[in-house]
Parts: structure tokens; C-alpha cells; sequence
């Protein structure tokens, strides 16, 4: 760390000795030739010096220069341009921008393309979007801006959102796509500043994620982080200040309301029943625990270098409140990064990231609490001891702030990662790269239940520390060699590579009785009763192998040829199995390139792709094949009162075993029309997930606890994706454009190896229901239940129908096989939780100094299970929408049932799927540049405040807080009372030094 | 050009050089052989008397599940019968009605549960008895651990007999890392009497094997007893009358009695008295509460006050005890009253009676849940008494049966029966086995089957018992799918 450090104040030391020269200062601005545009951040360097700067928001630029040097200009898309100064102290430039240039470079994994050259599905972010909104988490910015990217983001600060790239492909396995951060694969994005990111790559389609074979069967997510440019340093602060507020609030039945309910159930189960008392104070659970939130961010920056050295550095800090009292999230972020240029031919470099963070927890079901608590019961009594449930005979409720109150758990985590990379030039068209990743993390908790007793139902005999430690560590060393070669018409890059991986988890918990807790200091596991000790330790590990290479070929321009092959091996799989090939083949046509198309003036652009390629997913649960000895503490026996081990082992593991493997075609279209103003791009695809791990359950007769896991099925995943982009540049002071993208995607189970076999999962807390089902023909985790015909009105409905034990009030269920009565032969599909629509409109315009930017996302076709409703031992609260629309007599309602929401009304059915469907308008900014002379004054380069409000209206219908829920996709859709997603406005600045 | 070639030949030797340097990390197999972290591997287990013991602790402690002694055992056996209905509230674990009301179908989820419940501790007893004995170890450990193990498979067998009839029978597991002959996954049904004769072949074995009599360190563990009075109890539904006696006088010559305060018998302190013969045993264990999650005592707690207020007992059990019975008392926790360990039981609980068999005085730490300290009474002497008793009755021998009877009656407080036909006789000793054994061990509605007797008695409870049909309970429909319809349902499901 200390060398690391030392060459970073050399290379500080290196850019000012270099601005000690005999100069003048030139200013001047920088346009594109054909529209007059400025160019917003164009590189300017005095020619065979070290010297250089970049335009600001308005093309301009000022330098120190020798009186007879010469300035070279440059820009993506455009051609480099010399331009001697000759004594003038302003220099104008005008760009010709590169006609061949579709102006935009992606990054590809192992390289990078230009966008036009591409034959895969590749989307892409840039900084300047991720900036524009005052997202925490990079993933959670890119919700509504990708086509056929599924994200659902949680409200809890420093979660990470769900992310699924063209649906769900595994039913058991991992389902998150391979994030690589520089090189570096990482499991998640929570650890990285947006402003900390240059783009964004996701990899879509298998023709373009194959180079990295066995972990992409989800997809890929690429993140290059910001580096340096040579060049005069650049500083720059990013912050904002602001309030979150929950949007949506559920309306809950209040006091008065809840009687009645309360009542009308009493009554019809028994017509004698003690009624509850009426008139009582009412109180908003959801308003007692929830509140206005304070979030501040700040990021600070510096950029710049020499020819041979660049280096970036950041550091960023963020405080988020929760919504919920009490919630509270603060984290550090840290970044150096340093690309040194030995000699003409080797370079080397390195880039590390820090990341630090701490929270204070509040209990994971504070929102359900919140939901049941009834609202009869106060927060605080009249002598000012808590609420107690035991007052009111309705059942044994925790009081949510009595929860909120004694709770007590922190966490805290920290996380490096980067890497180190040398790069040998070679034989002109040769580059060799070797390069070491590493990811080094650790994340605590303690949690101390004191002990106490709050109320009836909140109390404990004995205090209990628990305390986890869990560390993981990554390497990656990676090889390649590049061949870039054009000869005439051919265009030729090979790339090969190794790759060899280890990757380690290790978890320690413990926990005891009786720690005294004066301070936190106190808190230490050895402190306690040692009778209750209890320790548990979990770990993993895991290596991986691989070989690629890939080969890029175009011809004229107009014929494009990628084909990938990878082969890998996974330690999670036995010897014998665990080496694969992993194809694919991508080819593209640019039909606008041939001469037939020279003389239409239709299409600026057209490309034609095609793609397929095998993909795998090693992120399936470890060691299945291995027979494990089980030592559950249940497995315990006890003898003269002495509890002594029990173990046993599996004795039927899925010894055959082998990945889960992707295969998908792609096809796809890229146009523009009228200058390139309109940009079309769509995709189809096909992608299919064969031998797919999934969970059998065995033959009871087996005596097997569990379920049998082994590659027994197949899904598909098929789909439509739309992009339409417009960008005009109506005068020098107004420019707009407008964006929209539009995903389809269906979800099949098409084969599972056993006949009749079914995986049923989503588990409600009450005894035995299960809500989801994966079965052949449908749609992975379809909601499993009865339809509801209506409900019955009358005792002479009941009488002769198949539920005879039914009540007026009740669901009448469909009878499905006609046999008479209702069994589960009678349940059916009732709802699918897998969106098939999901799309978002991004627009924005500048008009002089202002910028605005507008939002929306949303998504269609989805089913949600409000499983909220659906869980009720007794007196739990109602929402308002169900008091207003219940039974309460014949005639009332034939959709909602009575007050009596017990027995066989709790069963799954379509009552409780709602639609999932919403539109949300996902960010909304607007800035001002502060004009010129006042930035000078302020000797800054570019000064711009704006005002943000991000998801501040989301429209839905779903009876629940958000619409958001997210899950595995075996369970996924079943809404628990999820931490939602609140609004927030934001004021906030950037300024450049 | 030659020059060029030869340069570029050499670099890219030199270059594949390099690649395959750092591929060897990557190529060596060794790399990719990764043991499974912090769990044993299967082919390293079953090699040690340590790992023998392990094996034979984890079937003991398979007796807490959830699936064989909580909902489903207590369903099937209870809640089912004229002791008791479904209890606590209706919103909770409405399923449970089915069984009250005795209108369960195939699907019935519990029912799975508790079909599954019982292989597993199948599984569990089969793991010792195909490994244990290439063990190396002394020889009486291996011998008391496989005849443990015996008694185990015997124990879970008659549930499943008694439950659903005939069934498959498994008997073994492969060794671990050997993969199992396809041919014995999916096996049918073998008939009642098959089922019965595998019962008795482990019960007797187990007996021959097993101690009288433990040291203090390890009490808890199946005796000869417990063997020899399940094999009794048997042999008394299979209605061998001379065994069902001979059995009884070996478990008499063992040294049992009855205690004299029958309530003594339900409490922590009485356990494994002079008249316990088999326990579950149960056990807080502070600092690891997952050892401590036996749910019997938990689910028939007072609700609101101790547990979830589960089965509830009758007013028709109420009504059998006789006037004086002292058993009433001991069985039945009536909501406002005051228990003799000084708890208030709530007045305004939900149900008007709950399981006093279950109840735990509130100073006994819960720590780790309600009631995680009550051991559920399997057999008592008491019952070998009564099954004596009826075994004699069958075979016309009055006068011992009045004696063993009458033995149960007067330590209950009650006046001995003088003298009684045969079938008057037979009444009796039924009657004083439902109200001696209330709410215990769940043998209620087994017996009213078994006495012939479960239509008539279970009808007059309004309960929709089909004669013909719910003598057995139906095979879980899921269990019919998964075996391709290699096992087959009931008659009348």
C-alpha cells in the first residue's frame, strides 16, 4: 500500500513539473463543422508535451501554450485536428466529425468495439446518465433504461436491487448476472459511487457473453470505472442534500373501521360472541413508524496526467436515513487508479477501490408488524408504558414501536477491490496483458436483545448477544493476447486468454446469555453466561478454470463476423464433468455500406444480426453432488439430561451432475433514419436454459429430508425488445431528444424430468400453504390456487354446493374436476409474477444554461400475491380497501369476502393476486449552468446546480405499499410486507475546479 | 519475409509459452478438486464407533420433529377421536378442521407431512442398521445400538401401519458414496400383516438385545421394557391375546409399579418413574435451541398465555371420567382455574379447556420456546396394566383381569369393579383405558378402530367417520404421483 501510495505523489509530482515552460494562454472553443454544436469535454494537448485540458459544458477551453506550438484537438467520432497557435491567444476549432464513426465505442469484455461493429445485443450507459439522477446504487439507475433488463429495487438503504437480464433461467440456481468491475468479477454493485462509473455495458445476448462461458447464463453487467486522461487535473465535486418520503402510503382500517370488522367476524362465528368496545382512540401504525428522511451525498474527484502517467482518484461519502425511525445507512467509498506508461511498448497500472460501510437495523418485519397491529391499540399508555395487546381482547400483537424501540443491531462491512495489470506491446499487432483482480471483503453484525419486557408479547427473560463475522476473498488471474491486424478490406482481431479463479466465504457467528451492556464496549461474546454459548461457522470455496478466444472479422466494412469459444471448469462439479465448451458465433451485416443502398435516402444506418451461442451458470447450490454428513443440532439426543450429536448422511446425492447450460439466438436490427436523429434498435431472442438444476422432491418412502437436486429441467425464455431514440439539436440554444424502450418476455417451463413432477414453493407462515408452483407449460413460480366464483350470499347457496361447511360471507370456490367437493385436485394456475412487459421513456432538452431531464418506467403484465392479506391467525388489521368493499350481508359484495377471514378463506386463491402492473416517473431533473463570467469568478471551470426528485409519483392498483416485490423465481411475487421504495428530492451541485 | 516468419514463429512460441504458463494454475485438475468446506463428505462417515453413535443419537433425536410428534401426530391421533377437537382460534391452521371433522382427502398436506416424518426416522434407524455392524467396536455397543435402532424402525412401522395399512418397507440404505440399485426406490405397498411381522421381528430382536436398566448417564435410552411393551401393544392390535399377556408379565417382572399420584406422571419431576417404560425426551438447551424443538407441549399450550391452544379437549372427555376420578384434573386445564404449581390460567382464553398432559408451570424457563422441557409420555405401566386386563378379559380369565383394572382404578381414586360379564368387562376396560390415557400418547382413535367401534362412537360426535373407509386414513395423493402410480390408494379415497 505504501509503494502504491508513493507513486501516486510521484505522478503529482510529474504533471506539475510539467507546466513549467515559457508559454502564453489561448482560449477558444471547440464545435463540430457541420451543426455548430459545442463540443462538451474535447481533449486539447499542446503537441509533444504533457499539457492538455478538456472543453467545458460550453466547447470552451483555455490553455497554457508555447507562442509557436501546436495544438491538437480530438474527440470521439470526430477527426483529430493540429492547429498552430502562431501567437493568437484565441483558437477556435471546428471538428469534421468521422463520417465512418457511429460515434459510439462499447466495451465487450477483454476489449472494446465501436457500436456499429457490434454483432450482439449490447446495451450501454453512460456516466453522464448515472450522474443525472441521485441514485446510490449503480444497478438501481439503470431500472427503466435498458431493454430486457428486469430490476426490482427495495427501499432499504444499501440493498441491492434484483436484477434479471431476459427473465428468469434457473429455477434454484443463481439468477444474478456476472458483474465485472474492471476486470474483476464481483457479486454485486452496492460497493461502487455511480460517479464513480464511466459506463455501463450488459452484455444481453449469449453471442456477446460467451466470452465469459460458464458464468454468464444470466447475463453480464460490465462496469468501467473512470480513469485518468493526460491532461491538465481536473477536480470535481458531485453532492446533493435531500428528503426521502414513502409514496403510497397503504390505507389501513383505522380504530373505528377495525370494530366493526373486528365485530362482524365475532358475530358470525358466533352469534353470542362478546363484542369488542367501540369508540376507542384510533392509532396509524404506519404513521407512528415511519418518517421524513434525510439523505446527503457527497463525491470528490480529480482526473489528469502526463503522455506517461494518468491517475484518477475519488472519494465519496453518503448518509441515508431509512423511512423507518430509527434506520439509519452511512457509507465511504474510495478510489486511486494510476495507468503508468513504462515505455513505448509496456504499460502498467492498477485501480483500487475502498468501500466502508455502517447501519443502524431495524427489525425485518417492521412493515408486517405495522401491518397487523390493530389500531385500537395506543402507542403509549396514559402512565407511559407501551401499548399492550393484552389490554384489548383481539389477540397478542407486537407493539411496532415498542419493536422499533428495542431493537438494537449494527452492521458494519468493508470491501477492496481492484486490480493490477501489465501490457506488452509486441511485434507491432501483438498485446499481451496479464492481469491480477482481487476482491477482499468483510461484513459484521451484532445485535443485543436486552432484557425487558415492553409488553405482553415483547419481553424476554434473558438478554442475548449475537455477533457474525463473515469474510470473502476473490483472485483472478487473467491472460490474453490481442492481434489487431487490417489488411486491405480485412479487418482482423484474434483474442486468446486463460483464466484461472478462487474464491473463498467463511461466516463465524456466536452468541450467549447475560452480557452486561453499559456501553458498547461491553459487548464482547466472552462476557456471557457460558452455559449458553452457541457458535456456528459456514464456508465455501470454489475454483474455476478457463481458456477462450475470440476472433473478430469484418470485411468492407459491411460484413462482420464474432465467434467466441470458451472452456471451462468449475470445482462445483465432479471430475469428468466439469470441463465444457462454450461456442458462439455472431454475425452482422450493414446493409447501408453496399452500393445498392447508395442511392436511398431512407436509412442513415441499417445493421442486420444475428447471433446464437451456449452459455453456462456454475451458480448452483454447492456440493450437491458430494453425500454430505448432516449435523443438525435437531439431530441431538439427550441422555441423563446431557444433550450429545446426532449426524447422518445423504444417501442419495445427484451424483451425476453437470452445468446448467444457455443456449440463445438473437436477431436483431439497428437502424437510423433522418440523420441518425431516429434510432431504432430491436432484438429477438430465444433463449432456452437446459438441464437446469431443480429440486425434485423424492419418494417419501426415501426417508429423505429435503428434496433430490439435479439438472431436471428446461425452461425458455422468449422475447421482444424495442429501442427508439430522438435527438435533435433544434438551434445553438435548444436541443431535445427522447428515448423509449419496450421489453416482451415469456417465461416457459418446457421439460422437468419426472413425470408429473412439481416444484411447489412459496411458503406462507400459516401451516402448509404453499403459493408458487414450477411445473411444465407454465411460467416458472406461477401462483398456485383455487378460483373463486363468488362468494356465498346466502345459507341456502351453501346448502348442496361442494363446501358444505361453508358460511354466508365465505368464497365459493370452482369445482374444478366436478367431483363434488373442493380439494387441491381443484387448484389452477391463478397469476404469473413474471413481468411480461417492461419498458421506460427517457427524455430531456437543453435550453440555453437549463437542462432538464424527465423519467418514466414502468412495467406491465404481472401478477403479485398479497400474501399480506392472505396472513391471518385472528385479529390482524385490515386494509381500508378491504372495510370499504367487504361482505357484510347478502347482496354486498360477490368479490370480496366477510370480516371472517379464516379456514378455507385463507386458502391460496385468486383473491389475493392482484396485478403487479405500474408506472412510475422514475427521475425528474432540472439544472442550470451558471453562466460563464460567474463560474470565472468563482475560478471554477463549470458550475451546475440542479433539483431532482426521483420516483416521485408511481401509479399502480395493487392493494399494497409497492409494487415492487421481487424474489427467487421459484417464490418470487408473494408480497410479505416489503420495505418500499420511497420518493426523494434532491438539491444538489457539480462543480468543476 | 523468411526472417519475418521465423520472428513471428518464435514469438508466438514464445507467446503460447506465456499462456500456457499462466493456464497452470488453471489446467491442473487439482485445482478444481475442492473439498465441500465445513461439512463432512458421506464416503468419510460410518467408519468409527464415534460415527455409530452419532448415527444412533440423530434417530433419537428425529423423535422431536415437527412431523412426527407435533400437528400431524396429534391430528391424526387426537383431534381426530371423541377427546378432542381442533382448538385454538379458528383463523389459525384451519386444515386441522379436516381432521376434526374427519373429512381429510389424499391431498391433505399434513398427512404428507406425517407419512414423510416417519421414513425419515426410518431412514435414520436404516443408516445404523446397514453400517454399524462393519463397524470395529465392542461388540455389546454395537449389539445395544443396532437393537436400539430396531426398536426405532418397529415404533415408526406401527405408526405407519396403524395409519394407513400396509405399506413399503424399507429395510436399508446404500452405503454412503454408493448409489442405490434403481430397483428398490420405488417399491409397492406390502400388505398389513407384512408390515405387522417386520414390526414384531424388530420388537423382539430389540428386546432380546437390549438392558433392563441404564446408569443415570445414560437414562433416556429404549430399554427391554419399552421393546417388550410396544411388542404388547402390538401384538394387542393384532389381537394375540397369550402374547399380549406373556409380554405384559415380562415388562411386569422388570420391576415397574404405578406411582401414586397419577398427576406426578406429567410432570418434569416424574420423569422416568417407576411407571414410565418409554419417553420422548425433551430438554432446553440454552445456548442451542435448535436441539431444543419438540413442539408437543408448545402446541397445546393455553393460547395467549403459554402456546397456540391446540387440541381441545371435549366436553365428552369431561363427561367420561367418573365422579371422584382423580384424573380428571390431571388431564384437563379448565380456563380460569388455578393449577397446583400456582399459575392462573387465563379466564378469557380462547378455548374453554386445553391439554393438562402438555402443560409446563411457567417458572420452567422458556428460553428456548414453551414447554421444550416436557418429555410426551409414550408408555406407562399403567397401560401394560390395561392391556393386560383386556388380553385376559378376551381370554375369559375375569378374575385377573378385575385385578389388573381395578390396580389402575383405585390409584385413581375410584372404587374397584366387583364383578362384570365378559362384554361388560370389555366396555370397562376400554372406558378406563380412554380416560387413563387421555390426551397422551395417541392411541385414542387407533383403539376405537381397532375395538371396532370408531364408526358408532365418532358418528355420534357428528363427525362424518365412513364406515368401511376412514378405518385408515387415505395414502397422500402426492405421495401416489411421485410414485407413478406404483403405490395404491386406499378404498374409498
Amino acid at each position: 500500500m505504501n509503494k502504491i501510495f508513493l507513486l501516486f505523489i510521484m505522478c503529482l509530482l510529474t504533471v506539475h513539473g510539467a507546466l513549467a515552460q515559457n508559454t502564453i494562454s489561448v482560449q477558444g472553443k471547440v464545435t463540430d463543422a457541420s451543426t455548430g454544436q459545442p463540443l462538451i469535454g474535447a481533449g486539447v494537448v499542446v503537441q509533444g508535451t504533457s499539457t492538455g485540458t478538456q472543453t467545458d459544458v460550453n466547447g470552451s477551453y483555455t490553455i497554457n501554450a508555447p507562442a509557436d506550438g501546436t495544438l491538437v484537438v480530438s474527440y470521439l467520432g470526430y477527426t483529430d485536428k493540429q492547429v498552430p497557435v502562431n501567437n493568437q491567444t484565441t483558437v477556435d476549432v471546428q471538428l469534421e466529425s468521422d463520417a465512418e464513426a457511429l460515434q459510439e465505442v462499447v466495451v465487450t469484455g477483454y476489449g472494446t468495439q465501436e457500436k456499429r461493429d457490434v454483432t450482439g445485443s449490447i446495451a450501454s450507459v453512460k456516466s453522464e446518465e448515472l450522474v443525472k439522477q441521485a441514485s446510490q446504487n449503480p444497478v438501481s439507475s439503470l431500472q427503466g433504461k435498458v431493454a430486457g433488463v428486469t430490476i426490482t429495487n427495495s427501499g432499504a438503504p444499501g440493498a441491492s436491487p434484483q436484477i434479471r437480464i431476459r427473465g428468469a433461467g434457473s429455477a434454484v440456481g443463481g439468477t444474478d448476472p456476472l458483474y465485472v468491475v474492471d476486470g474483476t468479477f464481483v457479486d454485486d454493485l452496492s460497493f461502487l459511487n455511480p460517479a464513480d462509473i464511466e459506463s455501463i455495458e450488459i452484455l444481453k445476448d449469449a453471442s456477446s457473453a460467451a466470452i465469459y462461458g460458464i458464468r454468464a447464463a444470466n447475463g453480464v453487467v460490465l462496469v468501467t470505472t473512470k480513469r485518468g486522461r493526460s491532461g491538465e487535473a481536473t477536480v470535481n465535486y458531485n453532492g446533493f442534500v435531500g428528503v426521502q418520503r414513502v409514496t403510497n402510503q397503504l390505507e389501513m382500517a383505522n380504530a373505528q373501521e377495525y370494530t366493526t370488522l373486528v365485530n362482524e367476524k365475532l358475530l358470525l362465528e358466533n352469534p353470542d360472541a362478546t363484542l369488542i368496545p367501540t369508540g376507542l382512540p384510533s392509532t396509524d401504525w404506519y404513521d407512528q413508524v415511519l418518517r421524513t428522511a434525510m439523505i446527503h451525498n457527497h463525491q470528490i474527484s480529480a482526473t489528469g496526467g502526463t503522455d506517461n502517467i494518468t491517475y484518477s482518484l475519488s472519494a465519496g461519502y453518503l448518509n441515508q436515513e431509512g423511512i423507518v425511525e430509527g434506520n439509519e445507512y452511512e457509507r465511504i467509498t474510495a478510489r486511486l487508479q494510476t495507468d503508468v506508461k513504462v515505455s513505448e511498448h509496456v504499460k502498467v497500472g492498477y485501480n483500487g477501490i475502498f468501500y466502508n460501510y455502517k447501519s443502524e437495523d431495524v427489525p425485518g418485519d417492521i412493515f408486517y408488524q405495522a401491518y397487523v397491529a390493530p389500531p385500537i391499540i395506543p402507542v403509549f399508555k396514559a402512565n407511559g408504558n407501551y401499548g399492550d395487546p393484552v389490554d384489548y381482547p383481539v389477540g397478542n400483537f407486537a407493539n411496532p414501536q415498542a419493536s422499533l424501540d428495542w431493537f438494537n443491531q449494527k452492521s458494519n462491512g468493508q470491501r477492496l477491490t481492484g486490480n493490477v495489470f501489465g501490457e506488452v506491446n509486441f511485434l507491432n499487432d501483438f498485446t499481451f496483458r496479464t492481469s491480477l483482480g482481487l476482491d477482499y471483503g468483510i461484513n459484521e453484525y451484532r445485535n443485543y436483545v436486552s432484557q425487558d419486557s415492553l409488553t405482553t408479547v415483547q419481553r424476554s427473560p434473558v438478554s442475548r448477544l449475537t455477533k457474525q463475522r463473515s469474510k470473502s476473498t476473490l483472485w483472478l488471474w487473467e491472460n490474453t493476447v490481442t492481434y489487431d491486424k487490417t489488411f486491405g478490406d480485412h479487418d482482423l482481431t484474434v483474442l486468446l486468454g486463460t483464466s484461472a479463479q478462487e474464491k473463498k466465504r467463511n461466516s463465524l457467528a456466536g452468541s450467549v446469555n447475560d452480557v452486561d451492556y453499559n456501553s458498547e464496549a461491553d459487548l464482547y461474546l466472552d462476557l456471557g453466561d457460558l452455559e449458553t454459548y452457541n457458535i456456528s461457522e459456514d464456508g465455501d470455496r470454489g475454483t474455476v478454470a478457463s481458456y477462450f478466444g475470440r476472433v473478430n472479422y469484418d470485411y468492407l466494412d459491411r460484413y462482420l463476423l464474432t465467434a467466441t469459444l470458451r472452456y471451462d471448469a468449475s470445482s462445483n462439479f465432479p471430475r469428468g464433468e466439469r470441463w465444457e465448451y462454450f461456442p458462439s458465433v455472431g454475425l452482422g451485416w450493414r446493409v447501408t455500406e453496399e452500393s445498392f443502398m447508395q442511392n436511398q435516402s431512407i436509412f442513415d444506418n441499417l445493421k442486420l444480426r444475428a447471433s446464437w451461442g451456449r452459455l453456462g451458470n456454475d451458480q448452483i447450490p454447492r456440493n450437491i453432488y458430494r453425500s454430505q454428513v448432516n449435523r443438525p443440532d435437531r439431530f441431538a439426543a439427550f441422555y441423563g439430561g446431557v444433550p450429545y450429536s446426532g449426524a447422518s448422511y445423504t444417501a442419495t446425492p445427484a451424483y451425476t451432475l453437470f452445468w446448467e447450460i444457455v443456449e440463445e439466438v438473437d436477431l436483431g436490427a439497428e437502424m437510423g433514419f433522418l440523420n441518425n436523429r431516429l434510432t431504432v434498435e430491436a432484438d429477438w431472442y430465444n433463449k432456452q436454459t437446459k438441464d437446469a438444476i431443480f429440486s425434485l422432491t423424492p419418494l417419501g418412502f426415501l426417508g429423505l429430508s429435503g428434496s433430490l437436486q439435479g439438472n431436471y429441467a428446461s425452461f425458455r425464455n422468449r422475447g421482444l425488445e424495442f429501442i427508439a431514440n430522438w435527438t435533435d439539436d433544434v438551434s445553438d440554444n435548444f436541443s431535445y431528444n427522447i428515448g423509449f424502450n419496450l421489453s416482451r418476455n415469456t417465461n416457459e417451463v418446457t421439460d422437468i424430468e419426472s413425470e408429473n413432477a412439481a416444484l411447489y414453493n412459496g411458503n406462507l407462515p400459516l401451516g402448509g400453504y404453499q403459493i408458487s408452483i414450477t411445473r411444465v407449460g407454465d411460467p416458472i413460480g406461477s401462483f398456485y390456487g383455487y378460483e373463486v366464483a363468488g362468494i356465498f350470499q346466502t345459507e341456502q347457496e351453501i346448502e348442496g354446493s361442494p363446501q358444505p361447511a361453508a358460511k354466508p360471507g365465505d368464497f365459493r370456490y370452482r369445482d374444478l374436476n366436478g367431483d363434488g367437493v373442493i380439494t387441491d385436485l381443484d387448484k389452477t394456475i391463478i397469476g404469473n409474477p413474471n413481468p411480461g412487459f417492461i419498458y421506460g421513456i427517457n427524455t430531456g432538452f437543453t435550453f440555453g444554461n437549463f437542462d432538464f431531464k424527465l423519467d418514466i418506467q414502468g412495467v406491465a403484465d404481472v401478477d403479485i400475491y398479497n400474501g399480506n392479506r392472505n396472513v391471518r391467525y385472528g385479529n390482524e388489521n385490515y386494509d381500508k380497501d378491504f372495510f370499504d368493499n367487504r361482505w357484510n350481508g347478502p347482496g354486498t359484495s360477490n368479490s370480496y369476502p366477510s370480516a371472517k377471514l379464516t379456514g378455507r378463506n385463507l386458502d391460496p386463491s385468486d383473491y389475493y393476486v392482484e396485478s403487479g402492473a405500474y408506472v412510475r416517473i422514475r427521475n425528474l431533473q432540472l439544472g442550470y449552468n451558471l453562466p460563464e463570467s460567474v463560474v470565472n469568478t468563482l475560478k471554477m471551470r463549470n458550475l451546475r446546480v440542479y433539483v431532482n426528485a426521483q420516483n416521485p409519483v408511481t401509479w399502480f392498483n395493487y392493494n399494497g405499499f409497492s409494487p415492487e416485490v421481487g424474489g427467487p423465481p421459484v417464490s418470487q411475487g408473494i408480497d410479505r410486507n416489503v420495505y418500499p421504495l420511497s420518493a426523494t428530492y434532491n438539491f444538489g451541485v457539480n462543480a468543476t475546479f | 519475409m523468411k526472417n519475418i516468419l521465423y520472428n513471428v514463429k518464435r514469438n508466438s512460441f514464445i507467446l503460447i509459452s506465456a499462456l500456457a504458463i499462466g493456464g497452470l494454475a488453471s489446467c491442473s485438475e487439482d485445482f478444481l478438486d475442492v473439498e465441500p468446506e465445513g461439512v463432512g463428505v458421506g464416503e468419510d462417515f460410518f467408519r468409527t464407533p464415534a460415527h455409530a453413535r452419532l448415527a444412533i443419537n440423530a434417530v433419537y433425536g428425529n423423535m422431536r420433529e415437527w412431523n412426527v410428534i407435533a400437528f400431524a401426530h396429534l391430528a391424526i391421533t387426537t383431534i381426530t377421536s371423541d377427546n378432542a377437537a381442533k382448538g385454538s382460534v379458528p383463523g389459525d391452521a384451519g386444515f386441522l378442521d379436516e381432521y376434526d371433522n374427519i373429512t381429510y382427502t389424499a391431498t391433505e398436506g399434513t398427512l404428507n407431512g406425517y407419512w414423510n416424518g416417519q421414513y425419515q426416522g426410518i431412514n435414520l434407524t436404516n443408516q445404523v442398521l446397514s453400517n454399524v455392524p462393519d463397524i470395529d467396536m465392542d461388540a455389546n455397543e454395537k449389539a445395544r445400538i443396532l437393537a436400539e435402532a430396531k426398536f426405532f424402525r418397529a415404533y415408526y412401522y406401527f405408526n405407519l401401519v396403524r395409519t394407513f395399512g400396509g405399506v413399503p418397507i424399507r429395510l436399508s440404505v446404500p452405503a454412503p458414496g454408493e448409489q442405490e440399485d434403481p430397483a428398490t426406490l420405488n417399491v409397492p405397498r406390502a400388505s398389513k400383516e407384512e408390515v405387522y411381522a417386520q414390526i414384531v421381528e424388530d420388537l423382539s430382536e430389540s428386546a432380546e438385545v437390549l438392558p433392563a436398566t441404564y446408569d443415570a448417564a445414560n437414562q433416556g435410552r429404549v430399554t427391554k421394557g419399552a421393546a417388550l411393551g410396544m411388542l404388547a401393544k402390538v401384538q394387542l392390535y393384532q389381537k394375540n391375546w397369550q402374547q399380549v399377556i406373556d409380554l405384559a408379565n415380562q415388562v411386569q417382572g422388570l420391576g415397574y409399579d404405578l406411582v401414586e399420584d397419577y398427576r406426578s406422571n406429567f410432570r418434569i419431576a416424574g420423569e422416568h418413574n417407576v411407571e414410565s417404560i418409554f419417553e420422548i425426551e425433551a430438554l432446553t438447551v440454552p445456548g442451542t435451541c435448535g436441539a431444543s424443538n419438540i413442539q408437543w407441549a408448545e402446541v397445546q399450550g393455553v393460547r395467549g398465555q403459554f402456546g397456540w391452544g391446540f387440541v381441545e379437549p371435549t366436553q365428552d372427555l369431561v363427561d367420561a371420567f367418573e365422579e371422584g376420578d382423580e384424573r380428571l384434573e390431571a388431564t384437563i386445564l379448565f380456563r380460569g382455574e388455578t393449577t397446583p404449581e400456582g399459575d392462573v390460567i387465563n379466564a378469557d382464553a380462547p378455548n374453554p379447556r386445553y391439554n393438562e398432559k402438555a402443560y409446563v408451570p411457567s417458572y420452567v424457563t422458556q428460553d428456548c420456546g414453551y414447554g421444550r422441557d416436557q418429555n410426551v409420555r409414550i408408555l406407562r405401566f399403567a397401560e401394560v396394566l390395561l392391556m393386560r386386563a383386556e388380553a385376559e378379559n378376551e381370554l375369559g380369565m375375569t378374575d385377573q383381569a378385575l385385578e389388573d383394572l381395578n390396580r389402575v382404578r383405585t390409584r385413581a381414586g375410584l372404587d374397584p369393579i366387583e364383578s362384570a360379564t365378559q362384554e361388560e368387562l370389555r366396555q370397562i376396560i376400554w372406558h378406563e383405558r380412554r380416560v387413563e390415557l387421555a390426551l397422551e400418547n395417541g392411541d385414542r382413535f387407533f383403539d376405537l378402530v381397532r375395538q371396532g367401534r370408531a364408526a358408532e362412537v365418532l358418528q355420534a360426535q357428528g363427525k362424518q367417520f365412513k364406515e368401511g373407509v376412514n378405518e385408515v386414513f387415505p395414502i397422500p395423493q402426492q405421495q401416489i404421483i411421485l410414485s407413478g402410480g406404483t403405490l395404491t390408494q386406499n378404498p374409498g379415497y
